[in-house]
């Protein structure tokens, strides 16, 4: 099998690849907008402590870069947001309908940053030490209540609340034939009494509760996803798969029969929003708790060996003795950050990650881990599989998901163009394990570095100029770690009920025009690096002397 | 109008007024700056730098405002949303790159200031300002189109658009044109207004400086208000033809009827509005032109604070008009080209375009209750801001 062709072959690639590009690079800058401001806090409460005037400079160089970035992401930002509602409009629609809620309250999140990011950056000099610190802390809450919100819209999307996974690992066998993955809904009692409700537990509906006005429901994936097809493809009920479980009087019933898809959708979707909770909806999807702490520990991990990258090189250039006892101490400093952050990234949130993808999203750890005889598997050959039922399941006993068994056609009734094959990319393997390879590697530089600063030694320069390049494999690392994420939701857009091929415009752009737009958000992302290294890197040599 | 309405009004309102400014400084400082350079003229450089303080303060304000209005025409009018990305993916796309191109330009040109070469500096401030007229391009196109749908096709289950029909949507150059200069005006009286008030507090002694950034600016606001004069006639007229709906809304109260649908609503009055501030522009630009034979006089100075007043009111009322006077539609031709739309596209329009159909999930109090909190929330930080911006820096010279 060629896993970039898997890759490439379901629904949208061009589209898909743009706004992989699109977000990155949004991503890219929003890392420092969350890991820098922690920093800065921290940095300014030293100095508050000890009165070391280093990491004064320090607070200040980094406000500086906060400045330079936010700015920067905030049209990244907004260009991702257009990015969305125009290549992926039936998606928009359907997160500003159902879980609309944290998008909304992230728009005082955003507040919150403009103002604290930018009082930090134009009122350093007006600000005592002390509200600095309070700003700073402010700042800090701005960026990380805007991430909270949003990574858990992205959270739904990955684990819908309700779902149940198709994945018994005790006895390692996939439950399709039961009709799972299934997703939790809430259908008022007036679509039901239309319902041939003995036909639709036949094809593997659960009735798991009831309320005054509707049923609680586990309705099948492949069903839903129909349905949502159907839904944003305005056919009716007479053209639908409903067809088939309306009970005899509904099936006489030219009213119901000509009423569009969407509309019944729409009313069980509702329903089902008002019974969970519209403004807590997102925030239960079950891995929700993980993908905060590890959104965020990705943007402490990289803002820190950023720092360290960086601070390597004062070290390699600065001439000046004072100024080289600045950059030592900036560097120590993102040395004991760096690992902090990393150690705490992988062995804590990383772990919960991982579980909360064994229970949701089987199919993807299946995936992630290659259990398939169809590529060459890295987590086969290293034995790292015999480890992974004891690190993901906590029992030695469990069984990791097989690749190979998960039927192609899980997902849908009936095939149709851009949906072919349910399975999602096996590339996702590769790029999972250079991610945690790469992580590794990082972890035991920082290792490596503490040895040196903590004993006081000099740093060998040849260990200095590797460090240079710590800043973009940490960058890589993240990015892996997000493909790994998205790519492997693949062929769905939200897990058990919307596919990549309803999400998308009918409307796409020509490929040459979504390559176009891809050089440009890349140039943009160069022209900032660009920008950085001469407004903040190149003026801060003149400081050394 | 309902709270959907009122949140979207209020948010578009400040946006619209921030983004007007902000495209007319985007205009004037990269100017300031070329002239200051080819004078050698460090005073005149100096308040080119300090008015781009200004702009950045606006840009950040109408950033902030618009994401809120984008947000909340999301949560309140999905299926709006949903058709709209479907078929407007060139002309908001057009939008969406000048906008990260124009972020770009604010941020290197400040940083940039008195580091890149002036050559290259020049050029980010030509970029800036080309960028600024580009993001409007991209936004009018679609408001053409929810003024009359040119270019709109529909095709079995799917809706299409045709770029260059959309392009040559008779309502478009004159509501472009007339955004640009209705954005000139405010920002130029803007412009003359900051300088007047510091003319006021005794902070502005140069009388090169006064000329150059409080009577010129009136004097370029004096004639793009006449230019804009046949603009409006323009839009009117386009309006008539195009979206007779939305024309009558304005007009037949006041004994103008188009061909086509009755009026529902009379917004004659807030047509009227508009005019009344566009009258006082006229008037105290003529006052101040008029008497500022040695610079400009005490009352003068009032009078330029009473333009630049006038001219955000009536461009905020004016804007009001124009998305009122469409209510409850998205679109103003709707009701004329409803029953030309086949099924099941006739239904479906007519439910996603029509703004009575808020979301039910956001018709709760308690979100009310906390958009209005956060809300003033992010007023009063906005007035904080200009505040800081505006006041503060000029009381500590």
């Amino acid at each position: 099998m060629n896993p970039l062709a898997q890759w490439a072959a379901y629904a949208a690639s061009w589209d898909r690849l743009l706004s992989l590009i699109g977000i990155e690079v949004h991503w890219i800058i929003l890392q420092y907008v969350l890991g820098f401001p922690l920093i800065i806090l921290i940095a300014l409460l030293i100095h508050y402590k000890t009165g070391n005037k280093h990491y004064l400079k320090l607070a200040r160089t980094l406000t500086k870069a906060v400045g330079l970035v936010f700015a920067v992401g905030a049209a990244t930002g907004t260009a991702s947001e257009f990015g969305l509602v125009l290549l992926w409009p039936n998606l928009t629609e359907a997160a500003g309908r159902y879980i609309y809620f944290p998008l909304y309250a992230e728009i005082f999140a955003f507040l919150m940053e403009v103002v604290f990011v930018y009082l930090l950056v134009f009122g350093w000099d007006k600000l005592s030490p002390k509200a600095r610190i309070a700003v700073a802390l402010l700042a800090l809450t701005g960026a990380w209540y805007s991430a909270s919100m949003i990574v858990s819209v992205n959270s739904y999307m990955v684990a819908p609340t309700g779902i149940v996974a198709a994945y018994n690992p005790t006895t390692g066998t996939w439950k399709y034939a039961q009709g799972y993955p299934k997703v939790l809904l809430v259908v008022p009692n007036k679509i039901v009494a239309a319902l041939n409700v003995g036909k639709l537990q036949s094809l593997g509906m659960e009735v798991v509760g009831k309320t005054g006005d509707a049923v609680i429901v586990l309705m099948p994936s492949k069903i839903v996803q129909r349905l949502a097809w159907e839904a944003w493809n305005n056919k009716y009920v007479k053209d639908s798969i409903l067809l088939l479980v309306l009970n005899d009087a509904a099936k006489s019933n030219n009213a119901l029969l000509n009423t569009p898809v969407k509309v019944i959708v729409d009313t069980i979707l509702v329903r089902t929003v008002k019974q969970v909770g519209p403004y807590t909806v997102t925030f239960l999807s079950p891995v929700y708790p993980g993908s905060i702490l590890h959104a965020l520990g990705a943007a402490l991990t990289v803002s820190g060996f950023t720092l360290l990258g960086a601070y390597a090189l004062k070290l390699l250039t600065a001439k000046d003795e004072e100024y080289r006892k600045y950059a030592y101490t900036a560097f120590k400093f993102a040395v004991y950050f760096s690992l902090t952050a990393i150690v705490i990234q992988g062995l804590v949130f990383g772990h919960i990650m991982g579980e909360e993808i064994a229970h949701y999203n089987p199919e993807k750890l299946a995936a992630m881990e290659g259990t398939s005889n169809q590529i060459l598997s890295l987590s086969r050959l290293t034995g790292a599989d015999k480890m992974m039922p004891l690190i993901i399941y906590g029992n030695p006993n469990a069984k990791l998901p097989i690749y190979d068994q998960i039927p192609k056609n899980y997902c849908y009734l009936q095939p149709r163009p851009g949906l072919q094959d349910c399975r999602p990319p096996l590339i996702i393997h590769y790029i999972y394990y250079t991610k945690t390879g790469l992580a590794v590697l990082l972890g035991l530089d920082a290792l490596l570095l503490l040895y040196y600063v903590y004993r006081g030694i000099e740093i060998p320069k040849l260990i200095l100029e590797a460090n240079l390049a710590s800043p973009f494999i940490v960058h890589i690392v993240s990015f892996f770690g997000w493909a790994t994420r998205e790519i492997g939701r693949k062929p769905w857009t939200i897990y058990g009920i919307m596919t990549v091929d309803v999400a998308h415009t009918p409307n796409p752009a020509p490929p040459a025009l979504v390559l176009l737009i891809a050089l440009y958000f890349i140039a943009l992302i160069s022209a900032l690096g660009v920008a950085v290294w001469k407004l903040i890197y190149v003026p801060s040599l003149k400081e050394e002397v | 109008m309902g709270v959907p309405e009122f949140f979207l009004a209020f948010a578009f309102g400040i946006h619209i007024l921030m983004v007007n400014i902000g495209i007319a400084l985007a205009t004037i400082i990269p100017f300031l700056e070329w002239k200051a350079r080819k004078l050698s003229d460090t005073r005149l450089l100096s308040n080119a730098k300090n008015l781009f303080k200004i702009y950045a303060a606006t840009y950040g304000l109408a950033g902030v405002f618009g994401t809120a209005f984008t947000v909340f025409l999301l949560s309140y009018y999905p299926e709006f949303i949903g058709v709209a990305g479907a078929v407007t993916l060139y002309p908001f796309g057009i939008a969406i790159l000048f906008i990260t191109l124009h972020f770009f330009s604010i941020v290197t040109y400040w940083y940039g200031w008195d580091r890149f070469s002036t050559n290259t500096h020049l050029t980010i401030g030509a970029l800036l300002a080309f960028s600024a007229y580009m993001i409007p391009f991209g936004f009018r196109s679609v408001f053409a189109f929810l003024n009359t749908p040119t270019g709109l096709l529909i095709k079995g289950s799917k809706l299409e658009l045709d770029l260059m029909a959309a392009l040559a949507n008779p309502t478009f150059p004159p509501l472009y044109l007339k955004s640009i200069v209705g954005a000139l005006i405010v920002g130029f009286l803007f412009v003359a207004a900051v300088y007047a008030y510091k003319k006021y507090k005794g902070e502005l002694d140069d009388p090169a400086i006064e000329e150059e950034l409080i009577l010129k600016p009136v004097e370029i606001a004096a004639v793009l208000l006449v230019i804009q004069a046949f603009l409006g006639a323009w839009y009117i007229a386009s309006l008539a033809l195009a979206a007779p709906y939305k024309f009558n809304n304005i007009f037949a109260a006041l004994g103008l009827r188009a061909c086509g649908p009755s009026p529902a609503a009379d917004y004659s009055w807030l047509f009227i509005l508009k005019m009344v501030f566009v009258a006082a522009q006229f008037l105290a630009i003529i006052y101040v032109l008029s008497t500022a034979k040695n610079g400009v006089t005490a009352t003068g100075i009032e009078a330029v604070k009473l333009a630049a007043a006038s001219a955000a009111l009536g461009l905020i009322t004016g804007e009001y008009l124009n998305a009122f006077s469409q209510y409850p539609y998205f679109v103003a031709a709707l009701p004329q080209i409803a029953a030309k739309i086949p099924e099941p596209w006739r239904t479906l329009l007519a439910r996603a375009l029509d703004l009575r159909n808020a979301n039910i999930l956001t018709m709760d109090p308690g979100l009310i209750a906390f958009t209005a909190v956060f809300l003033a929330a992010l007023l009063a930080a906005a007035l904080y801001f200009i505040y800081v911006v505006f006041f503060k820096g000029v009381a500590e010279k």
